[in-house]
């Protein structure tokens, strides 16, 4: 029989029982939808999140926070708190640990409200240098109204877009020249008490959205200075440091001249490592989630086999009138075969697409629950916009595997039919 | 010089029903000549059906040769006998037409197994449908079809690949007596005017009475040949 005979015939048989085939393409169907929309929407997380701690977080610096990851002992995260802490000082220290690094600058980060009128915000406080801060940070650290001064003085304050425009409805919180009013619950005083001091807004941050480790939307910024003496501290939280190349090997290298230089106190992160570690949790939960579909997809090509066994009986007989008029065995096999193709290329195309808009569907709840603040339905600002992402990669793979799953649960009907004898299959009622 | 299309030497072949052996074929000889119309006729369990089995390949003897236009069958593999079966052109009792094709594709299909043309089987399907006397029934399926409509469907399907011969399986059984007698009329003609070599099993002694020879058979064994004239 020639190829397209087969196929005709194969298709003939399949099209004679209508909703048993629609049904077992359905199984098909269900499976590809779930593998390509689980991992569309997962590559495109991926993609989103990447994206965003590339733009929030500059290449080419490291952060340098107290407490090592204890690599040094067990490999894990979570080393024991020493009560190590970086001083505002430390800094001096950093510049002379190796000619890549270019600039270098403490961050003092505290919790705290802001008052403006009677409306009062939750927001982080981040002492920077105002100089140094938006030298390293170029891109994001940029006002969008107002000045962000060199030379700031100890009232002036520049807050994240979301701190000004907390609400996107047009109300605004604060906006430039407006006074404000900086609440830092001091809890180590008896009683605690609140510490307060009025600042002036001197800028509003251009919208940053999404997160980085770098500058963000939700933040307000007052210089280092003032927060020293307003906090009432010499430590900082972390310290920022600008090399002068992003390659791979300045980067290890100078992370590990930190670390050393701090006896292993303090743990010195990259970009490139907060990347790969976000890709590396990212495959797991692709292999994850690709197991969770990969098994609705098995349940299908059970279905495909159990229908293809009552099929088979159902066409012992045909088998046998198709051997009798001189049809080999490997031709059965294909006939057979052939059928759980058809079933399986439908229901992989139908699939992949039915995949991808579920996909599409279910990304627009994903960036907007993200957003937080935005409402429900409107444009999602500062949250993560999550595109599925559908690669030429993922649709054949998808088509692929409904394919073979297909053939592989079909194998043992059609060799089964195949291999009836033609005096017993004509006999059979 | 007459030329030998079927030849069975001594053919055996026995059934295990549960453990007990069965001897349905206790040593058939029979020889078919090129042209022959052969009825073997015997009552139901003289083992004329087993007979017709092992004549199309559709089984395997215990012991004995089936030698087909000279080969000899145990020589061959399964690819090999299911090559033969194109070579002959079987006609059941109870028709076994695909249900889902239509008359003109139920003749067709045995065409696609060597590999014929569309066209050229459509062409040749229409030929031998006309040839049978069912030139405006091709368009419709067996369901719409009557016993013995099916039954010359059957028979313009056997005729398909141009078979060296035809084996018959009680081509009559299953239809009334007047149908059968049309039947038959084809059957004859067939043999007639094309020479097809004809091997027909039946119960009924009528209908073996048309064939140019009769060979009677029972319990496994041919007690009996009759030329008729």
């Amino acid at each position: 029989m020639k190829v397209n005979d087969i196929f005709s015939y194969a298709f003939g048989a399949i099209r004679l029982r209508k909703l048993r085939a629609g049904l077992t393409i359905l199984g098909v169907v269900i499976g590809i939808a779930a593998i390509v929309a689980l991992l569309s929407i997962s590559q495109g997380l991926q993609a989103s999140i990447s994206g965003q701690l590339e733009s929030g977080f500059a290449t080419d610096t490291l952060i340098v926070t107290a407490g090592g990851l204890g690599s040094g002992i067990d490999g894990g995260i979570g080393a024991p708190d020493t009560g190590f802490r970086l001083l505002v000082n430390d800094t001096t220290f950093i510049n002379e640990l190796s000619a890549d690094i270019e600039l270098w600058t403490a961050i003092i980060q505290r919790s705290s409200y802001i008052e403006s009128g009677e409306n009062t915000l939750i927001t982080t406080i981040n002492g920077v240098v105002f100089e140094e801060y938006s030298e390293i940070y170029s891109n994001t650290f940029v006002a969008e109204s107002g000045t962000i001064s060199s030379t700031p003085g100890n009232e002036e304050i520049v807050a994240g877009k979301r701190v000004s425009d907390p609400w996107e409805n047009g109300t605004l919180f604060c906006s430039v020249n407006d006074n404000v009013n900086v609440i830092w619950p001091n809890a180590a005083v008896r009683p605690p008490q609140n510490e307060t001091y009025t600042g002036n807004v001197t800028a509003i941050l251009q919208e940053i959205g999404g997160f980085g480790i770098g500058p963000s939307d939700s933040s307000t910024y007052i210089p280092l200075s003032q927060a020293q003496s307003f906090f009432d501290t010499d430590e900082c939280e972390m310290i920022i440091v600008k090399l002068s190349n992003s390659d791979q090997a300045t980067i290890d290298d100078v992370s590990e001249i930190i670390t050393n230089a701090f006896n292993g106190q303090v743990s010195v992160i990259s970009s490139t490592a907060v990347l790969s570690i976000v890709s590396t949790i990212f495959s797991t939960i692709e292999l994850f989630l690709a197991g969770i579909a990969g098994i609705s997809l098995l349940v299908a090509g059970i279905g495909i086999m159990n229908i293809m066994i009552v099929s088979l009986m159902e066409r012992t007989r045909e088998i046998g009138i198709l051997k009798a008029l001189g049809t080999k065995s490997r031709t059965v096999l294909a006939i057979f075969l052939s059928e759980a193709m058809i079933v399986g290329l439908i229901g992989s195309a139908i699939g992949v697409v039915s995949g991808w808009a579920l996909a599409t569907v279910a990304s627009g709840f994903l960036g907007g629950g993200f957003s937080g603040v935005a409402p429900p339905g409107a444009p999602v600002s500062g949250g993560i916009a999550v595109t599925p992402v559908l690669t030429p990669v993922l649709i054949l793979g998808a088509m692929a595997f409904g394919l073979i799953i297909s053939i592989i649960f079909a194998l043992y009907p059609a060799w089964r039919a195949s291999k009836l004898k033609p005096v017993d299959a004509l006999r059979y009622e | 010089m007459k030329n030998t299309i079927v030849q069975t030497k001594n053919l055996q072949k026995t059934y295990m029903l549960g453990k007990v052996p069965v001897e349905a074929l206790r040593g058939v000889n029979l020889k078919v000549e090129k042209g022959d119309f052969v009825a073997i006729l015997g009552p139901s369990g003289s083992g004329k059906s087993t007979l017709m089995n092992l004549i199309g390949a559709l089984d395997k003897p215990t012991n004995g040769k089936v030698i087909i236009n000279g080969v000899d069958l145990s020589t061959l593999n399964d690819n090999q006998l299911a090559d033969l079966r194109k070579s002959i052109g079987f006609v059941f009792q109870f028709f076994n037409l695909i249900p889902r094709f239509d008359a003109k594709g139920n003749v067709e299909l045995p065409m696609t197994i060597p590999g014929l043309g569309r066209s050229e089987r459509r062409k040749r399907a229409e030929k031998l449908l006309d040839d049978v006397g069912l030139k405006d029934r091709m368009n419709h399926t067996p369901a719409e079809l009557s016993g013995g409509e099916r039954q010359r469907v059957a028979i313009a399907r056997a005729l398909a690949n141009n078979p060296s011969f035809l084996l018959m399986d009680e081509p009559t059984g299953n239809i009334d007596s007047k149908t059968a007698n049309e039947i038959m009329e084809l059957v004859e003609k067939l043999n007639k005017e094309n020479g097809v070599t004809t091997i027909m099993i039946t119960h009924d002694q009528q209908i073996a009475g048309r064939a140019k020879r009769m060979v009677k058979m029972l319990d496994g064994e041919i007690i009996k040949e009759i030329k008729q004239l």
